[in-house]
C-alpha cells in the first residue's frame, strides 16, 4: 500500500495489484450455467501442473495454457465473451474505473466471541470470577433453544470477502500494475479477484472501456503510466493555490 | 605587500604559500548519503512494489530538490495553504524524528513560538512542499531527539528569519555534543531507561534512580540475531540505481 496525492493536495492510501499470466480458460453458455448470462472461466498465476489430478488439467490442457494458481469465474453478456486462451493485461481497466475486490481474508484461527465478533466483555475487577472474555447470556429464558447462527468462537478469518467501490488510480502497462483506491482483503501477495462493481451508484462511471478486453497485439500503443485526471503525477511541479 | 622606504635593507626572499589543493573529488566520493526512507522494511513484500515506489521517489526528486538532512539540523519548511495570506506557510525548527518508508516518508520540525511548543509533522514527498532549507546542519548524538519536549524550551526555541549558516560541500557534518538539560520530573517518556539509549541528556537525577533505571536493562538485545538487519548491500545497490537516475 502507498499513498498518491490528488492535485488539490490531498492524501489517499492505495494498494496496488499485479496481474500476473492471467488467461482466461474456458467459456461456459447461458444454458450451462443455468442463469441469465454465460460464464467466463479466467485463470492467474502460473502453478506447477504436477501436484493436480488429470481431470482438473483438462481445461488448462483444451485452453493451452500452464497450470493457473486461482480460477475465477465471471458473469458475461453475450457481447463480452472471449476465446479461451486469450492472455488479459493490466491495461484492460482504465483509470477512473470503480472495481470490487474479492479475496481470502488473513486467517486469524481460533478466535473468542471479543475478537471474532466484538463483544464487550466483562468488567476486569469488581468480584468478576474467571469471566472477562466470555459471551455472557446466549439465550432467553421463554425461547428455551438456542437460535442457529448465534455468535459464538469459532474459526475466524480465511473466507471469502469483497470489498465494493474502489476506485482505480493509475495503471501500469509495462509491469501490469493496478493502483486501486483503498485497502483490499487478504495478506500481502495473496491472489485476487478484481471486478467491474455492481453497485448501482456508478452504473454510470465507466467510460468507453477497452471492450470486450484489451489485446496485446492490436495497433493501439498505451503509453507506460495511465493516470487519472485528478491525480498529482510527480512530472509535475508543486501544487500551489491560485 | 609593498615595501616603505623605512624598511630594513633589502628582504629576502619569500617564496609565496603554497596552494592548499582540497581533493574534492576523493572527498566527495567517500561521502555517499542515502536517505533512510529508500531502504525498503524487512518483510515479505514483493521487490516490485519498492522498485515502483522508488521510482516515483526519484520522479519527485528530479522536480523538486530534497537535501540531504539528519536529525538535528534546522530547516525551513514552506507549505501551500489554501487559508494563509500568500498561501503560503514558512516554518523553521530542528528535525527531531524522521520515519516512514518510502513515499510516505515523513519528518518532524519542533519549534517554540511564543512560549508554546509547536511540532509539524511533514510527509517528505507530499506535493504541497514548496521548498525545504536548511538552515544549519547539525548532527546530534542521537536518532531521536523527542526528549526535547521535557528538557527546557531555550533547546527548542529557533528564530523564525533565522539566516541560513554557510557550509562547504566537502566538509564533514560537525555533531553537536551538546548535553541538554531537562526540566523537573515527570516527563512525558522514562528517558533515563536504557531501552531508549539517549547520550544527548545531562541526568541530574539522584545516583540511586540512574541505578534503578539500569534494571530495566536488556544486554540480550544486541546478540538476538534474528532481529539483525544488514542493509549495507542493499545500501549499496539502492545508491547506484538512485545516483544513476538523478544524474540523467
Amino acid at each position: 500500500m502507498m499513498p498518491i496525492w490528488t492535485k488539490s493536495g490531498e492524501k489517499h492510501p492505495v494498494t496496488l495489484l499485479k496481474v500476473q499470466d492471467c488467461h482466461v480458460l474456458k467459456y461456459i453458455s447461458k444454458e450451462n450455467s443455468d442463469g441469465k448470462r454465460a460464464m467466463l472461466l479466467v485463470g492467474g498465476k502460473n502453478a506447477s501442473p504436477f501436484y493436480k489430478s488429470e481431470a482438473e488439467m483438462k481445461i488448462f490442457r483444451e485452453a493451452g495454457v500452464p497450470r493457473k494458481q486461482k480460477v475465477a469465474t465471471f458473469k458475461v453478456t453475450d457481447d463480452a465473451i472471449i476465446k479461451p486462451g486469450t492472455p488479459l493485461y493490466a491495461a484492460h481497466f482504465r483509470p477512473g474505473q470503480i472495481v470490487d475486490v474479492t479475496a481470502k481474508t488473513i486467517g486469524k484461527g481460533f478466535q473468542g466471541v471479543m475478537k471474532r465478533w466484538g463483544f464487550k466483555g466483562q468488567p476486569a475487577t469488581h468480584g468478576q470470577t474467571k469471566t472477562h472474555r466470555r459471551p455472557g447470556a446466549i439465550s432467553t429464558n421463554k425461547v428455551a433453544r438456542v437460535f442457529p447462527g448465534k455468535k459464538m468462537p469459532g474459526k475466524m478469518g480465511n473466507i471469502y470477502r469483497t470489498s465494493f467501490g474502489l476506485k482505480v488510480w493509475r495503471i501500469n502497462t509495462k509491469h501490469d500494475i493496478i493502483y486501486v483506491h483503498g485497502s483490499v482483503p487478504g495478506h500481502t501477495n495473496c491472489l485476487v479477484k478484481v471486478r467491474d462493481t455492481k453497485l448501482p451508484v456508478y452504473k454510470d462511471c465507466n467510460k468507453n472501456p477497452p471492450f470486450p478486453t484489451f489485446f496485446a497485439d492490436g495497433d493501439e500503443n498505451l503509453p507506460e503510466d495511465l493516470y487519472d485526471e485528478e491525480m498529482f503525477q510527480f512530472t509535475d511541479p508543486s501544487v500551489t493555490y491560485a | 605587500a609593498c615595501r616603505m622606504s623605512s624598511d630594513v635593507g633589502p628582504a629576502k626572499f619569500q617564496p609565496p604559500p603554497k596552494p592548499v589543493v582540497i581533493d574534492k573529488q576523493r572527498r566527495r566520493e567517500e561521502r555517499r548519503f542515502l536517505s533512510p526512507e529508500f531502504i525498503p522494511p524487512r518483510g515479505r513484500t514483493d521487490p516490485l512494489k519498492f522498485y515502483m515506489e522508488r521510482k516515483d521517489m526519484i520522479q519527485r526528486r528530479k522536480v523538486f530538490n530534497i537535501p540531504e538532512f539528519y536529525v538535528g539540523h534546522i530547516l525551513a519548511v514552506t507549505t501551500a495553504d489554501p487559508y494563509a495570506d500568500g498561501k503560503t506557510n514558512r516554518f523553521v525548527g530542528i528535525c527531531i524524528q524522521r520515519g516512514g518508508k518510502g513515499l510516505g516518508a515523513t519528518f518532524v520540525l519542533r519549534n517554540v513560538i511564543e512560549d508554546q511548543g509547536v511540532e509539524i509533522c511533514y510527509e517528505l514527498y507530499s506535493p504541497r512542499i514548496q521548498e525545504i532549507t536548511v538552515l544549519k546542519l547539525e548532527k546530534r548524538l542521537d536518532d531521536n531527539l523527542m526528549y526535547l519536549r521535557d528538557a527546557l524550551p531555550e533547546y527548542s526555541t529557533f528564530d523564525m528569519n533565522m539566516k541560513p549558516v554557510s557550509h562547504l560541500e566537502h566538509e564533514e557534518i560537525p555533531v553537536n555534543k551538546l548535553q541538554v538539560r531537562m526540566k523537573p520530573k515527570p516527563w512525558s517518556k522514562r528517558w533515563e531507561r536504557p531501552k531508549y539509549n539517549i547520550k544527548g541528556i545531562k541526568f541530574e537525577l539522584p545516583e540511586r534512580k540512574m541505578k534503578e533505571a539500569q534494571k530495566w536493562k536488556q544486554p540480550w538485545l544486541e546478540f538476538d540475531m534474528l532481529r539483525e538487519y544488514d542493509t549495507s548491500k542493499i545500501e549499496e545497490k539502492i545508491w547506484r540505481e538512485v545516483s544513476e537516475e538523478l544524474k540523467k
